[in-house]
């Protein structure tokens, strides 16, 4: 290679990579906004799967919170939680069973929570949703998903503190820190329990971890021993 | 003899199997020379076979209404199948690295200029991959249903709408404005039956015409032959010490190659996909409510950047189509005798430009569309444009040094 051919490597290769990893990796010209977990709980968000001291793990103990607390205007569909006012119809039972399936999710079977589609639910819960939208100003949304969307920070200050994070909201504060001593880590997990139903548990991350080196190393092997296979052939050839 | 070679032979005889393995494979010629971008016409192909076989999964469990779509996505194939979100993961992956692998082989082409004579039908078969491409990714990527789906979608599908700002013929434009936008739309609003037409469009009509066209441009590319990096079409019998036999030179080479590629695509399947499935689209979609920032995937963002720098919707219109048609008339544009970046100097630096500034313009796309950004933006389109404007410049004055040196490519 002469020192031309260099430059010009250096000239389209590296603005290649560049501008790949501006949009693939990270974009310091695009604004994001962050929000931090107090550091106090980020323990409890962090492995939802642990057991505490009740017994339970974390994530159990956060969805049990949840539907104390959030369930009278939130459902969350993907674990089968659906609104209070709809899952003390008895009517709701027969639906579940024969318009939904038992929630399965990676790997574990949940026979006693049910997976009702969409159209199905917001149909037969339709009264219960426009009384809240009625009250509310909006059909407060499904939380399925929400973890996905928008992350730990972002719900711990807002479940926290709605008005805070959107100003003008009519999701009302549900757990004061001024007035109760474990409503940060109420909110903890509850936010660790949103996480479990969106994030595979550790043992599935570690088996997808595994299973993810050894797919590329196996291509990167597979790549050299073609290399030198090629090598050694072109020599033989006498393409050399 | 072994099993294999039984089998072989078994084929063979009722196949000849091995004459097209001799005809195509060993006696086919390839310049020798050939250097890395070469690569990206297969590794195109590679992602266009990962695509179909990821697809022909997710097919079985994707459900196109607007009530069940993003629970068939998000719920179905991410938790309850097996490997479900493996398959997402490689298609959605997939996507962008075909777009990627696809714009590296365009500029690839442009830089060696392979679309000139007697190449021409492979650019233009080669553009029309292209175009379908896009088509392809913008429906794929409604499927999902999430905000930024639904809201991508809306606002692709309403730039074609700034027709009718035209200065002249108002009612003219106006009325085709209205008619592509319903067109592309499905409908005046969005609901079940654009959902189920472009799912037919992404899973059938569109991979079908993709690979027709593919089998097009192979064909093409063997019946011209591939370029020289050089520049110089040389003769298979007259100089064949300027060629080697495909296989195994070739084939052994790109195979390492895509072996490589390969890794980099898994461990961003595996490891990387917070790009490639944006937290904002698992929010589902609510034609109520507006996101804040909705702009088109990266591979438009330039195109989108050139829109809306101008101030005037119906010329930023008019100009990101005359960009693509610029790319479709390369041939004519570029019609000097000489081939290839390395034997143009004038062309060259012409190309650095384009090339940068194609890339400052995507990343402008991504950024918020202050002032400075559309001052910007207006600069780096106005370069876009001199490179290709500049072409039937460049063209006459080579064409000068041409017939000053008698007429020799050298
Ligand atoms: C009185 C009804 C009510 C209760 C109880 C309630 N919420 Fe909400 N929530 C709402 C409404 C209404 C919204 C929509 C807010 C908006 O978009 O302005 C909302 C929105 C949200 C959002 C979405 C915010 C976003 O940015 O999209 C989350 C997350 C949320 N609530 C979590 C919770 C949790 C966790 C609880 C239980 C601790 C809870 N909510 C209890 C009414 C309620
Ligand atoms: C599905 C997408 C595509 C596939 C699978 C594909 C595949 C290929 C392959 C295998 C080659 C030969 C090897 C090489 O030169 O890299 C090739 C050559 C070529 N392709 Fe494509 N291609 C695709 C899209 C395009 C597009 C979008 C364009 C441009 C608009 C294009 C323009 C060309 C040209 C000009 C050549 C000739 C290169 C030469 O002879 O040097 N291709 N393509």
């Amino acid at each position: 290679m002469s020192a031309w051919d260099i430059i010009k490597t250096i000239i389209f290769g590296g603005s290649t990579l560049v501008f790949f990893f501006i949009l693939w990796f990270y974009n310091p010209f695009k604004h994001v906004e962050h929000y931090e977990v107090d550091e106090e709980v980020k323990g409890i968000i962090a492995n939802p799967w642990k057991k505490t001291e009740s017994g339970k793990t974390i994530a159990e103990e956060g969805r049990e919170l949840f539907i104390a607390s959030c369930s009278s205007c939130h459902s969350l569909r993907y674990d089968g939680i659906y609104l209070m006012s709809v899952q003390s119809n008895p009517k709701w039972k027969n639906i579940e069973k024969s318009a939904g399936r038992p929630i399965y999710r990676h790997g574990v079977l949940y026979k006693d929570r049910f997976f009702v589609p969409k159209d199905v639910y917001e149909a037969f819960a339709y009264e219960d949703l426009q009384n809240l939208k009625a009250a509310l100003g909006q059909v407060p949304p499904d939380l399925s998903a929400t973890y996905l969307a928008r992350g730990d920070g972002y719900l711990y200050q807002f479940i926290l503190n709605p008005q805070k994070v959107l100003p003008g909201t009519s999701m009302p504060q549900i757990f004061n820190p001024q007035y109760d001593e474990q409503a940060k880590e109420k909110v903890a997990k509850i936010v660790a329990y949103m996480k479990s139903v969106n994030v595979p548990p550790p043992k599935e991350q570690v088996k997808r971890n595994v299973m993810g080196v050894l797919v590329i190393a196996y291509f990167i092997v597979m790549g050299l021993l073609l290399w030198k296979y090629r090598t050694n052939l072109l020599k033989r050839l006498g393409y050399y | 003899m072994g099993l294999i070679e039984k089998v072989i032979d078994w084929i063979d005889e009722r196949a000849h199997v091995k004459d097209i393995y001799r005809t195509q494979m060993v006696e086919y010629k390839v310049p020798k020379n050939l250097t890395f971008p070469y690569v990206f016409g297969v590794l195109a192909l590679v992602t266009f076979a990962i695509q179909i076989i990821s697809g022909m999964v997710l097919i079985l469990y994707y459900k196109p209404s607007i009530a069940d779509a993003f629970d068939s996505a998000t719920y179905t194939i991410m938790g309850e199948i097996p490997f479900g979100w493996l398959f997402r993961h490689i298609h959605a992956a997939g996507a962008n690295f075909f777009m990627a692998i696809v714009y590296l082989h365009m500029f690839t082409g442009i830089y060696y200029n392979a679309y000139k004579r007697p190449r021409e039908l492979v650019w233009i078969v080669g553009w029309l991959i292209y175009f379908v491409l896009i088509l392809t990714a913008l429906s794929g990527y409604l499927l999902p249903w999430g905000q930024l789906s639904y809201w991508g979608f809306i606002v692709t599908t309403e730039i074609p709408g700034s027709l009718a700002d035209a200065p002249i013929l108002r009612d003219i434009f106006k009325a085709i404005a209205e008619t592509i936008v319903l067109w592309m739309k499905g409908g005046y609003i969005v609901t079940d039956v654009t959902l189920g037409r472009v799912f037919g469009s992404h899973v059938l009509i569109y991979p079908l015409i993709l690979l027709a066209l593919v089998g097009i441009h192979l064909y093409l590319v063997r019946a011209a032959g591939i370029s020289n990096p050089e520049g110089i079409e040389y003769d298979k019998k007259k100089n064949p010490d300027k060629f080697v036999p495909f296989h195994p030179y070739v084939t052994l080479k790109e195979g390492a190659y895509v072996m490589w590629y390969l890794a980099v695509f898994f461990f961003f399947v595996f490891f990387h996909m917070g790009h490639f499935l944006p937290a904002d689209n698992f929010e589902p979609a609510n034609p109520l409510k507006t996101p804040p920032h909705i702009a088109p995937e990266w591979y438009l963002l330039g195109f989108y950047e050139v829109f809306r720098s101008i101030p005037s919707k119906f010329w930023g219109f008019v100009a990101f189509n005359a960009l693509l048609i610029f790319l479709l008339i390369l041939p004519l544009l570029d019609w000097s005798p000489l081939k290839s970046a390395r034997r143009r100097p004038l062309f060259f630096v012409a190309f650095v430009v384009f090339m940068i500034s194609s890339m400052v313009l995507t990343i402008l796309g991504t950024m918020e569309p202050t002032p400075m950004n559309a001052k910007l933006g207006l600069i780096f389109s106005f370069l876009v444009f001199g490179f290709f404007l500049s072409l039937p410049i460049i063209s006459f004055i080579e064409y000068g040094w041409y017939k000053a040196k008698g007429g020799k490519q050298q």
